[in-house]
C-alpha cells in the first residue's frame, strides 16, 4: 500500500463533503474515483494533497501517518496533482514552468540551457513530446496538461492524482492522455484518476471506488464491473429519463444567417446559419472552445459580429445593444454564473432585479419600488426552491447549485419567446440539475424556443429535439432526435467526416 | 549649441529621479502590488536625506537614512496591501497624505518655516567630473555637475534588468506576478516574496529623494517631490515594468520637464509651462495606447 | 431561526461598519498624541484645544461647517464615482476649475442681480462636469487609467488656475506689491452666498446637505443607483443585464464632476468671495473629502458626518496651533493614519480568523 486514508470526515458549514471515507492505493496501480458532481471525490483528493484539512481521520503515506498543511508537504511526500484548472505561467516557456521552484542555477543566475535539456530528457523518458522552449500561451490545452504532468514528474512524484483531466480535452487528446496514464503506471508511478466519465474509467483503471453524497458506496475491480453498474452506483437509482413528447412544430423564433466573427485576425465563427422553432430545444454540441461562447455572445449582443444577421422573434437584432435584443424577446442563462451571470457581492434581491430594473412595477420613471422588488425576489426564491435564508443576503453565500437556480429563475421568469441556456447545469448537484432540466422541458412544451449549449454530451442528447454540431467555428452537422448517433456526433465534434456508404 | 547641451544636461538631471522611482514601480508592478505611495515615499526620503545632512553633515549617512526611510514607507505600503488586503489606491493615498503632513510638520517644528530651507553653508552631493571629457566643450556641459547617483541610476536600470530577467529570484518574482495561485500551489510564499521585493526596491526611491534635496545644493522645499512619483507611475505604465524601457519612458518626461524649465523667461508664463510635463504624460499614454490598439488591429487584418 | 439569523447578520454588519472607523480614528489619535508628546507638548491639552476650537463656540462650529462644505462635495464626488467602479481621483482638479469658473462668472457676467448666483453655480457645475468627462473620455477611448489621468489633470488644473489669477484675470484692484497669493476680482454682494442667519454658516452648506440628500436618493431609490452599483460590483454582469456601460460611465463622471465643481463654487462664493491662488490645492479639500467618503464606506449621509468631523479636526487644529504652538499638520498626519487603517479590513480578517479557529475546534471535538 503506497498510501491509505482512514475514516476521513470533512464538513463545510452545514454540508458534509466527506463522511467517514476510507481508501487506499497500491503501488503501480491505476485507481479511479468516480461519482457525480458534489459526491466528494475532489474534496478527498484535496485533503490528500494538502489543499484542505480534514476534520477528522488519518492519512498514511509510505507507512507513516502524515499531516499535510499545504501542497508542498504533499509534494515532499511524493504526491503530485494535475489540477482541473491548470496552474501555469502563461507568458513563460514550457521549461520555465516546469523548473519553477526547483530551478537549475549557475550561482544566482538561471541556467536555462540545462533546464531545457533536463525537460527534454524528461519528456523523452516518459514519451511526453513537447517543445521546452514553446510559450505556454501558444500551447493548446492538451499540451498544457502535458506540462502539468511533466512538472510533477520533474519533482519526482510517485503518486499522481488527475482531477477530471479530460474535461477540457478533445476526444483525440483524451486518447493520448489515457496512453500517457498507462505509460506512467508502467514506469512505476501510482495513479489516482478522479472523473465522472465512465468510458475512461473502464479503459484504464485497475480498481474503482464509487462515491455518492460524501461516502464511498462501492469498491470494484475494473475487470469485474461494467459501466451500467457503475452508473447505477453513482446515481443511487436508475438514471432519470425525461418524458419528452414529440415536438409540435412552430414558427422560427431564433435564427442566425451566415453569422461571422473575426477576432485578432482569426475566424472564430464562419457562416453560422441555424434556427430554433417554437416548442423545440436545439442543442449545440461541440468540444468547448470551438466557438460556442462567441456564437452566444454574438447572438445576445455581448460581442459584435463581423458579418451575417441575427433574428429574434422575427426582428433583425444584428449587433443591436444587449437591451434591444433582450427586449425583442430573448433571455439568456450565461455560461459562467459568476463571471457574467451575477454580482457575487450584490444581494439576491439585486440579482433577481437585474434586466427588469427599468420595468414597471419595479421602477417607474427611474424611481424604484422596493416592496415590489422584495416580493418578486421572495416569489422567485420560493418558486424555484432556492435554498436561501433571506432576500437581502449576498449572492456569494449561496451554494453553486442554488446560485444557478436563482439565475435560471430570473431568466425564465422573463417569459420570453427565446431562451438561451449555456451550460445550465455545470458543476451543480443532481437535484438542482434535474429541476433545471424539467423547467426547460416545461418551457419547451409551452412553446418557447430554447437553444442549449453544453459541453456534456449526455445533457444535449437527452434534452434536444435537434442538434447542431460545431467544430472550429463552423456548423458541421445537424441531427434530429432519433437520427442521433453518439459515435457520428463524436466524430463530427473533432472534425471527422461521416462516410455514407 | 551650448544652449542645447544645457538642455540635455537638465534633461539628464530630470530623468534620473523619475527613472529611479519608476524602477521601484517596475518591481512593484511585476509582483502585482499597485504602488501609488511612490509620491509620498519620495517626499519622505527627500526630507530625511536633507534633515540628516543638515544635522550630521555626513553625506553617506544621509543617503543611507533616505534609503531606509523609503524602504520603511514601501514596507508599510506593501504590508497593508498584501497582508491586510487594503485597497491599494487608498493605502497609497493615505501614505501620501501622511507624508505631506509629516514633512511639513517637521519642517515647521525644526526649521520654523513652511516654505523653503536653503542653508548656504550646506553642500550637496559630490559632483562627478569625469576626467576624460572635461576638455571637450559640448560634452563637458552635457555631463557637468552630475552626481554619482545620477550615473548610478542608469547603472541600476541595467542591474535591475539583469536581476529581473536573468537571476533565479527575478524569475520567481516575474512568475508569481503572472499567476499567484500557480506560484503558491508550488509552495511559494507569495505574500512574503511580494513584501520583500517591494521593500528592497524601495531603496531606489531613497536615492531619488537624495537627488531632489541634495542633487545640486542642499535644500528642501515643501512638496519638493512635485508629482514626480505620479509621473514615474505613468512612466512605468508606458514601459510595462521593463527596467530598460524605463530609461526611455522617463527620458520622455525628463525632457518635457527640462523643456518647460528652459522656456522660462520667454513669453510663455511659468504656470503654463509647468503644465507641460503633465499634459505630456497624458498625451503619451493616450498615444501609446492608441498606437498599441491600432497595431493589434493591423496584425489582425 | 430565519429571522434570528437576519437580525444577527444586520447587527454584525452594523458593528462591523462602525467599529472599523472607530478603531482607525483611535489609533490615529494615539499616534498623533505620540507626535505631540515628542515635540514636548501635552497631547490631552492639545486635543482639548482642538475639540474646543472645532465645536466649542458657535463661531467655531460655524467655521467648521464652512470648511466642511467643500469637503462634503468632494466626498460625494468620490462616492458617486467609486461606487460605480471608477476609481477616479479628479475631484481636486474639478473643484479648482469649478471655484475659478464661479469666481469668473460671478465677477464678469453682466447679469441681473437675481441671476448671478445661479449663473455662477451653473458655470461651476458645467466646468466640473466637463473636466470629469474628459478623464472619462480618456479612459473610454484610450484606456488611460483613471489614477494617472485624474492625478495629472489635478496638477494641470491647479497650474492653469494659477496662471489665470496671476496674469489675465488678476484682480484689477489688487496692490501689486502686496505679499500675498494672487487672486481674481472680489465678487459683488449679489454673487455671494449669504449666511443663513447672521453669524451662521453660508447657504452653501445647506446646498451641500441638499446634494447629500439627492445623492442618497439616487443611490437608494432610483434605477440609476441600481445600475451604477451593479456596474461597480461586476461590469460584465451589468453588460449582460442590458445596462449601457458607456452611458453610465459618462453619467457617473458628469454627476461626480458636478458635485466637485459645485464644491469649488461654494468655497468661492461662500467663503473667499473670489478665487485665490492655491485655495483648493493647499487646503486639500478634495483629499479630505475622499477620506470622508472612505470612512463612511461610500454612504452619502455618513460622508456628511465624516466631513464635519474632519473639518473640525482642521479648524480645531488651527486653534491648537495658535494657542499651543503645535503645527497644524498634525491634522494631516492624523488624517493619513485614519485612511491607512481604514483601508485594511483588519477587523473582518481578525473576526474571520477567530471564526475559523472556532470552527476547527468544534470540528475536532465532534
Amino acid at each position: 500500500m503506497i498510501f491509505e486514508m482512514k475514516h476521513i470526515t470533512k464538513t463545510y458549514d452545514t454540508v458534509v463533503a466527506n463522511d467517514d471515507v476510507s481508501l487506499h492505493l497500491n503501488p503501480g496501480e491505476i485507481l479511479s474515483i468516480v461519482g457525480e458532481n458534489g459526491a466528494g471525490k475532489s474534496t478527498i483528493m484535496k485533503i490528500l494533497y494538502g489543499l484542505e484539512k480534514p476534520d477528522s481521520g488519518e492519512i498514511i503515506v509510505g507507512g507513516a501517518p502524515r499531516h499535510f498543511h499545504n501542497p508542498s508537504d504533499a509534494m515532499a511526500a511524493g504526491i503530485g496533482m494535475v489540477q482541473q484548472h491548470f496552474m501555469l505561467f502563461e507568458q513563460m516557456t514550457v521549461a520555465e514552468n516546469i523548473v519553477f521552484k526547483n530551478e537549475l542555477r549557475k550561482g544566482l543566475f538561471m541556467d536555462m540551457d540545462k533546464a531545457v535539456e533536463t525537460v527534454r530528457q524528461l519528456s523523452d523518458r516518459y514519451g511526453l513530446k513537447i517543445d521546452p522552449k514553446a510559450r505556454i500561451a501558444d500551447c493548446p490545452v492538451g499540451l498544457r496538461q502535458r506540462v502539468e504532468i511533466l512538472k510533477i514528474l520533474y519533482q519526482n512524484a510517485e503518486i499522481i492524482i488527475f482531477d477530471e483531466p479530460s474535461a477540457v480535452l478533445t476526444p483525440l487528446e483524451v486518447e493520448a492522455l489515457l496512453d500517457t496514464i498507462r505509460g506512467l503506471a508502467k514506469a512505476g508511478k501510482s495513479i489516482v484518476l478522479i472523473t465522472h466519465k465512465l468510458q475512461e474509467v473502464m479503459a484504464v483503471s485497475d480498481r474503482v471506488y464509487v462515491m455518492r453524497q460524501g461516502k464511498v458506496v462501492a469498491e470494484r475491480m475494473a475487470a469485474e464491473t461494467d459501466m451500467e453498474e457503475l452508473a447505477m452506483l453513482m446515481v443511487g437509482h436508475p438514471l432519470a429519463s425525461y418524458q419528452i413528447d414529440p415536438p409540435v412544430p412552430g414558427k422560427t423564433l431564433l435564427e442566425t444567417r451566415d453569422l461571422c466573427l473575426v477576432e485578432n485576425g482569426r475566424k472564430v465563427l464562419s457562416d453560422i446559419s441555424l434556427h430554433v422553432n417554437a416548442g423545440e430545444i436545439v442543442g449545440i454540441a461541440g468540444v468547448s472552445g470551438n466557438g460556442q461562447s462567441e456564437l452566444i455572445q454574438c447572438i445576445t449582443g455581448l460581442a459584435r459580429s463581423t458579418g451575417g444577421q441575427v433574428f429574434v422573434a422575427g426582428a433583425d437584432v444584428t449587433n443591436r445593444s444587449v437591451k434591444a435584443i433582450r427586449d425583442a424577446g430573448l433571455a439568456h442563462i450565461s455560461e459562467d454564473r459568476y463571471v457574467w451571470g451575477s454580482a457575487t457581492d450584490g444581494t439576491l434581491e439585486e440579482n433577481t432585479l437585474m434586466i427588469r430594473q427599468d420595468d414597471a412595477p419595479f421602477s417607474k420613471r427611474g424611481i424604484v419600488n422596493h416592496k415590489s422588488i422584495r416580493d418578486y425576489a421572495v416569489r422567485l426564491i420560493k418558486e424555484f426552491n432556492v435554498k436561501a435564508s433571506s432576500p437581502v443576503q449576498k449572492m456569494r453565500e449561496l451554494s453553486g447549485g442554488n446560485a444557478q437556480k436563482l439565475i435560471v429563475a430570473r431568466e425564465m421568469s422573463l417569459d420570453t419567446p427565446v431562451l438561451i441556456c449555456c451550460e445550465p447545469t455545470r458543476g451543480i448537484d443532481i437535484g438542482a440539475m434535474e429541476a433545471i432540466h424539467r423547467r426547460m422541458l416545461q418551457r419547451r412544451d409551452q412553446g418557447s424556443a430554447i437553444l442549449l449549449v453544453s459541453s456534456e454530451l449526455t445533457e444535449i442528447m437527452s434534452l434536444s429535439d435537434r442538434i447542431y454540431v460545431i467544430f472550429e467555428g463552423k456548423i458541421v452537422g445537424e441531427f434530429t432526435r432519433g437520427s442521433m448517433d453518439d459515435k457520428h456526433l463524436g466524430l463530427l465534434m473533432v472534425g471527422g467526416t461521416i462516410n455514407h456508404e | 549649441m551650448n544652449y542645447l547641451a544645457q538642455v540635455i544636461n537638465s534633461t539628464l538631471r530630470e530623468i534620473t529621479p523619475i527613472l529611479l522611482v519608476s524602477l521601484c514601480a517596475g518591481v512593484c508592478s511585476k509582483v502585482q502590488v499597485f504602488n501609488i505611495a511612490l509620491e509620498g515615499t519620495l517626499l519622505m526620503s527627500a526630507f530625511f536625506a536633507f534633515l540628516t545632512h543638515y544635522f550630521l553633515r555626513n553625506i553617506f549617512l544621509s543617503v543611507a537614512v533616505a534609503m531606509v526611510v523609503a524602504m520603511g514607507m514601501t514596507f508599510i505600503m506593501s504590508f497593508f496591501i498584501v497582508k491586510l488586503k487594503g485597497q491599494p489606491m487608498i493605502v497609497g493615498m493615505a501614505l501620501n497624505t501622511f507624508a505631506r503632513g509629516f514633512t511639513t510638520f517637521l519642517l515647521s517644528v525644526v526649521f520654523k518655516t513652511k516654505g523653503a530651507v536653503n542653508p548656504s553653508d550646506l553642500k550637496g552631493l559630490t559632483k562627478l567630473d569625469l576626467p576624460g571629457i572635461r576638455r571637450i566643450p559640448f560634452v563637458s556641459t552635457m555631463f557637468s555637475s552630475l552626481t554619482v547617483i545620477d550615473y548610478l541610476a542608469f547603472v541600476l536600470a541595467v542591474v535591475m534588468f539583469i536581476i529581473m530577467y536573468r537571476t533565479v529570484i527575478g524569475f520567481r518574482l516575474r512568475a508569481l506576478g503572472i499567476n499567484q495561485s500557480a506560484a503558491s500551489s508550488l509552495g511559494i510564499n507569495v505574500p512574503k516574496y511580494q513584501i520583500l521585493a517591494t521593500t528592497f526596491s524601495g531603496c531606489m526611491i531613497g536615492l531619488a529623494g537624495c537627488l531632489l534635496t541634495l542633487g545640486r545644493n542642499a535644500m528642501f522645499i515643501q512638496d519638493i517631490s512635485g508629482a514626480r512619483g505620479y509621473v514615474a507611475l505613468a512612466a512605468n505604465n508606458l514601459c510595462k515594468g521593463h527596467p530598460l524601457g524605463a530609461i526611455i519612458s522617463s527620458a520622455l518626461f525628463g525632457f518635457t520637464t527640462a523643456l518647460a524649465q528652459s522656456l522660462q523667461g520667454t513669453a510663455i508664463r511659468q504656470q503654463l509651462l509647468q503644465c507641460i510635463p503633465y499634459i505630456a504624460t497624458i498625451a503619451a499614454m493616450a498615444f501609446y495606447n492608441a498606437y498599441a490598439k491600432a497595431k493589434a488591429k493591423r496584425q489582425a487584418a | 431561526m430565519n429571522n434570528e439569523r437576519n437580525w444577527k447578520r444586520t447587527l454584525l454588519a452594523a458593528v462591523d461598519t462602525i467599529t472599523q472607523p472607530l478603531i482607525a480614528v483611535l489609533i490615529s489619535f494615539l499616534l498623533g498624541a505620540v507626535v505631540i508628546l515628542v515635540i514636548g507638548k501635552n497631547p490631552l491639552l492639545a486635543y482639548g484645544e482642538m475639540i474646543r476650537g472645532a465645536f466649542g463656540k458657535q463661531v467655531y462650529l460655524m467655521n467648521t461647517l464652512k470648511r466642511a462644505t467643500p469637503i462634503v462635495m468632494g466626498g460625494l464626488a468620490v462616492c458617486i464615482a467609486w461606487r460605480s467602479g471608477y476609481e477616479a481621483m479628479g475631484g481636486e482638479g474639478q473643484m479648482i476649475l469649478g471655484a475659478m469658473a464661479a469666481a469668473l462668472a460671478g465677477y464678469y457676467l453682466p447679469l441681473p442681480a437675481a441671476l448671478r448666483i445661479p449663473a455662477a453655480l451653473i458655470a461651476a457645475a458645467a466646468v466640473g462636469a466637463l473636466y470629469s468627462m474628459f478623464s472619462g473620455w480618456l479612459f473610454e477611448k484610450f484606456d488611460v487609467t483613471f489614477v494617472i489621468s485624474t492625478l495629472m489633470l489635478n496638477y494641470i488644473a491647479n497650474y492653469f488656475a494659477a496662471y489665470l489669477c496671476n496674469y489675465p484675470l488678476r484682480d484689477p484692484d489688487a496692490n501689486v506689491y502686496q505679499m500675498q497669493n494672487a487672486q481674481t476680482g472680489k465678487l459683488g454682494p449679489e454673487a455671494i452666498l449669504p449666511p443663513i442667519v447672521k453669524g451662521w454658516v453660508h447657504w452653501g452648506f445647506v446646498l451641500a446637505i441638499v446634494a447629500v440628500l439627492i445623492t442618497w436618493f439616487l443611490f437608494k431609490k432610483t434605477s440609476f443607483g441600481f445600475k451604477s452599483r451593479m456596474g461597480g460590483l461586476n461590469p460584465r454582469f451589468a453588460l449582460y443585464g442590458g445596462i449601457n456601460a458607456r452611458k453610465m460611465l459618462y453619467l457617473v463622471m458628469i454627476l461626480s464632476g458636478v458635485m466637485a465643481g459645485l464644491g469649488g463654487a461654494f468655497e468661492t462664493m461662500g467663503s473667499k468671495s473670489r478665487y485665490v491662488d492655491q485655495m483648493i490645492f493647499s487646503t486639500g479639500y478634495a483629499w479630505t473629502g475622499m477620506v470622508a467618503a472612505l470612512l463612511a464606506n461610500m454612504n452619502p449621509i455618513g460622508t456628511l458626518a465624516a466631513s464635519i468631523l474632519l473639518a473640525g479636526l482642521a479648524v480645531g487644529g488651527s486653534t491648537m496651533m495658535l494657542n499651543m504652538d503645535i503645527p497644524l499638520e498634525v491634522c494631516n498626519i492624523i488624517e493619513g493614519i485614519i485612511t491607512l487603517f481604514m483601508s485594511a479590513r483588519m477587523i473582518r480578517i481578525v473576526a474571520g480568523n477567530h471564526r475559523r479557529r472556532k470552527q476547527a475546534k468544534g470540528g475536532s471535538e465532534a
